[in-house]
């Protein structure tokens, strides 16, 4: 039995307790990373994409905006603006959504729309992504 | 004694007023389940965000970010007070402005600027003379996250252009539906309180300490006011439900005794009427 360690990943809008898991491999600013039990003391800066989890030797992905992975003791806790389970992801939604940022970027429209379109359609663009690993 | 016609009207607008006080508790009831929702959802959030920050907070250099920074000397205090657009809650505003105007006059009315969130507090400072620096008013309906990060950018620009050298939030906290508590938090400057526990020994940061704090600071005070409207927003349904039951009861109360005084008169009407008949009777029968 691989060791185990306590995971949470806390939303605004809600608490995910997902108990004992074996391996947690999330998305950093500089690429991904996996944690295992035991783990030293970190403070880690979340990108928009892919959580996986294995819990019991099974697999499970979750789509995330970014945030933090605050990691102590024997626990770790995920900091997130958004977590969605692959079953959970509303493809339609999501894929309406990368169209509405797409046509905003080919429109041209200047400045911090043209930002705020680019993180849309990759946050979209995550969600369909993991929507398909279910 | 008031004739029949005046207190049946009395009864009859005791009655209406009972039916409003009544359908407003209703809506502030189901208002209120979806309040407590949003807000207990988003506590362990706001709760854990602040936790990781003030942990870390003795390890970080403080002149990372103008935000930071802690001013020895307060000269200028900003106050937020964040009250409702509505009455009929209660003592939910007064109280609080109560303890808002009392903390402001104790800091020197001159040396205090106030940003009032909902419209009770921005009237009841604004006619009072109080230096109101900013004021949001009318979006309680559709109360969004992005409201919390237009008020958060606004409180924060004023600390850092050294316009303020504190920030005082005043809100009412959420305990349940039949109390709310009173609440004076420190916003700005991000310094540990006393008892709080702080965390010794390193900490490895991905991808370094300062684009970590650069970015959790923000993220610190948006999900603060954020939780301060959710809290004022729940307190404020809960405390107008049951200001609107006890209103509602009340009513009821007068109602009773309006019958009563109704029945009372309406009885001695009857008697004097029939005193009289009996009475005008008698003499036909004296004079027969």
């Amino acid at each position: 039995m691989p060791r185990s360690f306590q995971l949470e990943i806390i939303t605004p809008t809600r608490v995910l307790d997902l108990g004992p898991v074996n391996y947690l491999r999330a998305p950093s600013l500089d690429g991904l990373f996996g944690i295992m039990a035991r783990h030293t003391r970190a403070m880690i800066s979340l990108e928009v994409g892919e959580v996986k989890v294995v819990k019991e030797g099974k697999p499970q992905y979750y789509a995330t905006n970014g945030g933090y992975a605050d990691i102590h003791g024997n626990s770790v806790q995920l900091l997130v603006e958004t977590a969605e389970e692959a079953g959970e992801i509303d493809v339609e939604r999501a894929k309406s959504a990368a169209e509405r940022a797409r046509g905003r970027i080919r429109s041209r429209e200047t400045g911090i729309d043209e930002a705020r379109a680019e993180i849309a359609l990759k946050r979209a663009l995550n969600r369909l992504g993991i929507a398909g690993r279910r | 004694m008031a004739s029949l016609k005046d207190i049946r009207r009395r009864i009859n607008s005791v009655q209406s007023i009972q039916q409003v006080t009544k359908a407003m508790k209703m809506v502030a009831a189901a208002k209120l389940r979806r309040a407590q929702m949003n807000m207990l959802q988003a506590r362990p959030y706001a709760n854990r965000i602040r936790n990781v920050l003030y942990t870390l907070l003795p390890q970080i250099e403080r002149q990372l970010l103008p935000v930071l920074h802690v001013r020895e000397n307060i000269q200028r205090s900003l106050v937020v007070v964040v009250t409702s657009d509505r009455g009929m809650a209660g003592s939910f505003n007064t109280n609080l402005m109560k303890a808002a105007q009392k903390k402001i006059d104790e800091l020197g009315r001159d040396k205090a600027d106030l940003v009032c969130i909902g419209r009770k507090g921005r009237d009841h400072f604004a006619s009072r003379g109080y230096n109101v620096v900013a004021d949001y008013v009318d979006f309680w309906s559709e109360l969004a996250f992005d409201h919390a990060m237009t008020f958060g950018r606004e409180v924060t620009s004023r600390y850092v252009n050294r316009s303020v050298d504190q920030v005082l939030v005043f809100f009412n906290q959420f305990k349940n539906v039949i109390v709310q508590e009173l609440r004076e938090e420190r916003l700005l400057p991000l310094v540990v309180e006393e008892g709080e526990e702080i965390e010794t020994g390193q900490v490895l940061f991905e991808p370094s300490m300062v684009k970590v704090v650069d970015s959790l600071v923000p993220r610190h005070l948006d999900i603060q006011v954020w939780r301060y409207l959710l809290e004022s927003y729940a307190s404020e349904q809960a405390a107008r439900m049951t200001a609107m039951d006890n209103a509602t009861q009340n009513a009821e109360e007068v109602i009773e005794r309006l019958q009563l005084e109704f029945n009372k008169a309406r009885q001695a009407s009857i008697t004097k009427e029939i005193l009289d008949i009996v009475g005008g009777a008698e003499a036909l029968v004296v004079e027969a």
